[in-house]
């Protein structure tokens, strides 16, 4: 029984650990990160190195381009599983049509980012007209289009990089930041800005919580829904620019399973399968987590597949985690 | 809700018409047509054909399963490796097979059970470990296929194919479990809604831990049927057969939201997909676009068959 004078105070002290949770929250994958950094430090003191640290996010930034696709999807409570291939496409797209011109460049990019808009939009549509499940639905579009780039390359790498692509996209400004690497931290930070101060980005965080009461404020379920998936397509098709530069290997199949990485990614990032909660910071940092545990399994002598395991149990672990936290509340 | 009188369009029959359709039509080809083909279809479904019957349980009871894929694929390694083609380990073999499907169902129920976190984040996860496992076993084919299980897999029983026959009687034991026991109405009891269910007494955790264990020993069997083709361990054998179960399983008009759906549409819908792939072999269609049309038919599956609700990802 709490007396007039006491109530206000009941009510602050309930709103202080109400931010402080969403807080803790928030900043829980930033620990995670900064701690399984002071980890790796310890086994190699690449960690502490600026340039191998930036090296890491240009390595990160295919991946975390889709990532950032995938976050606004999963908040407005979709999910985007054709990005893996529509990084692929992207990717032998871009190369064929470049062709070994500088002149082609602008063209090339241009195309490729269309097509994996149009794909998004395809992706969109079907979702907002049917309202069937995303996941099988977009896993079915990456098995077109897997279908699509092969039929496309005539199943071998093919096309010819222009000079002078990938030797802008790795240089590194002042010697430290490769232009990749910054490239995706302006994007991220460009999403951050869009889901924090806009119409648009608010609007997925209620559609996604709530998608009944977002009908009911009058917002327009279905162009949301084709917008931010036509808008996972695009930031896919990045990502398989994104990758060429990086490798220069535009094999029909080169993005295959970075959906699983960049699902892990927005996953540990605290973005749940349910919507509306989590964001783009948090993928930030989920992706990080991810990569210096690569490298760290890679550092240690351990190959790719065992670094399948790990971001197997990662993804577990953190699921359970974040599944405890808010339970708790 | 008009979401229901949507889910009518094309469920329960809506897969018979549509192979009945396709069979009518894959039978003006000629070589489609002969006895040996036919067998053909059937004995290179009969994989698949298992692996979806699992999935069946897992989907009717509102879960998902992603890791039999791999799971299949690490069943194909072992067994091949450890046989070696003797097939005096016949037995050891077998036991590994069913009892590493077994226990790795388990260990997924058991997980599903205790974190509750979503089935498909899980298995997804899963999924990934097992990959990494298979791998890092070996990256390239490994043993030996022993004879009796290239038998099972391609063999001939009274001149009649006996992976077809496997399939036939699981299919129908199957069926009987879901229709006709108590365990059959509890799954679907738990995948019309869960919280009902545990309030009507059903102890929805072991429902959920058994169906599991099912699609565990669905790859188990799955995986000696591929290893019993292949004749080899190759590691990648299993990628792709977790979407390719998913995909017969709604195809054939289970809904994924759970409670609803029969196994004889799963089978039903494996056959289609085995038809699609042979005619379009016959046709001499390229790999590449055989590709392109099984993405098709997934999409028009899911639009077709499953009217989603708000949320439904899964």
């Amino acid at each position: 029984m709490s007396t007039e004078a006491e109530r206000p105070r009941v009510r602050m002290a309930a709103i202080v650990s109400g931010l402080s949770a969403g807080w803790l929250e928030r900043a829980a994958i930033w620990v995670v990160l900064l701690a399984l950094l002071g980890v790796a430090a310890l086994f190699s003191d690449a960690f502490v190195q600026p340039i191998y640290l930036f090296n890491m996010v240009r390595q990160a930034a295919p991946v975390g381009m889709a990532a950032i696709g995938v976050t606004l999807v999963m908040v407005m409570g979709g999910v985007d599983l054709s990005v893996g291939a529509v990084i692929s496409l992207a990717a032998v797209v871009a190369a064929v049509l470049m062709d070994g011109q500088a002149g082609n460049i602008g063209y090339a990019l241009a195309a490729t980012l269309t097509i994996g808009a149009a794909i998004g939009f395809a992706n969109g549509v079907l979702i907002a007209w049917n309202r069937a499940s995303p996941f099988i639905l977009t896993l079915g579009t990456a098995v077109a289009v897997y279908g699509l780039t092969q039929i496309y390359s005539g199943g071998t790498a093919r096309g010819i990089v222009a000079p002078g692509f990938r030797e802008f996209f790795n240089q590194r400004i002042g010697g430290l930041v490769p232009v990749l690497a910054l490239l995706f931290l302006a994007a991220a930070s460009l999403a951050v800005l869009v889901q924090r101060t806009t119409r648009f980005g608010r609007s997925l965080y209620l559609v996604g919580s709530n998608p009944g009461a977002a009908r009911l404020a009058g917002l327009h379920g279905a162009r949301l829904t084709v917008a931010t998936y036509t808008l996972s397509g695009l930031l896919a098709a990045l990502g398989g620019i994104t990758l060429l530069a990086r490798s220069g290997v535009s094999s029909t199949f080169a993005g295959r399973g970075f959906e699983f990485d960049a699902l892990a990614a927005v996953v540990l990032g605290g973005t749940t399968f349910e919507g509306g909660r989590g964001g783009v910071g948090g993928t930030v940092a989920g992706l990080l987590v991810l990569f210096v545990a690569f490298n760290l399994v890679n550092i240690l002598g351990l190959n790719y597949n065992t670094q399948r395991v790990v971001a197997g149990v990662i993804i577990i672990v953190a699921s359970a985690a974040y599944t405890l936290l808010t339970s708790r509340r | 809700m008009p979401v229901v009188s949507r889910s009518m369009r094309l469920t329960d029959r809506g897969i018979y018409w549509v192979l009945a359709a396709a069979l009518a039509a894959a039978g003006l080809i000629p070589e489609f047509r002969s006895l040996g083909n036919l067998a053909n279809v059937a004995t290179q479904s009969a994989a698949l054909a298992v692996l979806a019957v699992g999935q069946t349980f897992v989907i009717l009871c509102g879960l998902i399963d992603l890791s039999v894929g791999q799971l299949t694929g690490l069943i194909v390694v072992l067994v091949c490796d450890v046989a070696a083609g003797r097939d005096a380990m016949m037995a050891p073999a077998l036991l590994l097979a069913i009892g590493l499907g077994a226990g790795s169902g388990a260990v997924t129920g058991l997980l599903n059970n205790r974190l509750r976190i979503h089935p498909l984040i899980l298995t997804f996860g899963t999924m990934s470990v097992l990959q990494g496992i298979v791998f890092t076993y070996t990256d390239r084919s490994v043993g030996r296929a022993p004879a009796a299980i290239a038998w099972l897999a391609d063999g001939r029983l009274l001149g009649l194919p006996v992976a077809p026959l496997l399939v036939l009687v699981l299919a129908a034991g199957a069926h009987v479990t879901l229709t006709r026991t108590r365990f059959g109405m509890h799954v679907r009891a738990v995948g019309g809604g869960r919280d009902n269910a545990r309030r009507a007494g059903i102890d929805t955790d072991r429902v959920a831990a058994t169906v599991f264990v099912i699609s565990g020993v669905s790859a188990a069997i799955g995986g000696l049927l591929v290893a019993g083709r292949l004749g080899v361990g190759y590691p990648h054998a299993g990628a792709g057969f977790e979407l390719d179960a998913i995909v017969a399983v709604v195809l054939g008009g289970t809904s994924l939201a759970g409670g609803r759906g029969s196994v004889a549409g799963t089978v039903a819908a494996v056959l289609l997909l085995g038809l699609t792939n042979n005619v379009l072999n016959l046709l001499q269609i390229s790999s590449f676009i055989q590709m392109l049309v099984k993405g098709l038919i997934v999409i028009g599956a899911i639009l077709v068959n499953q009217p989603g609700g708000r949320r439904a990802f899964a």
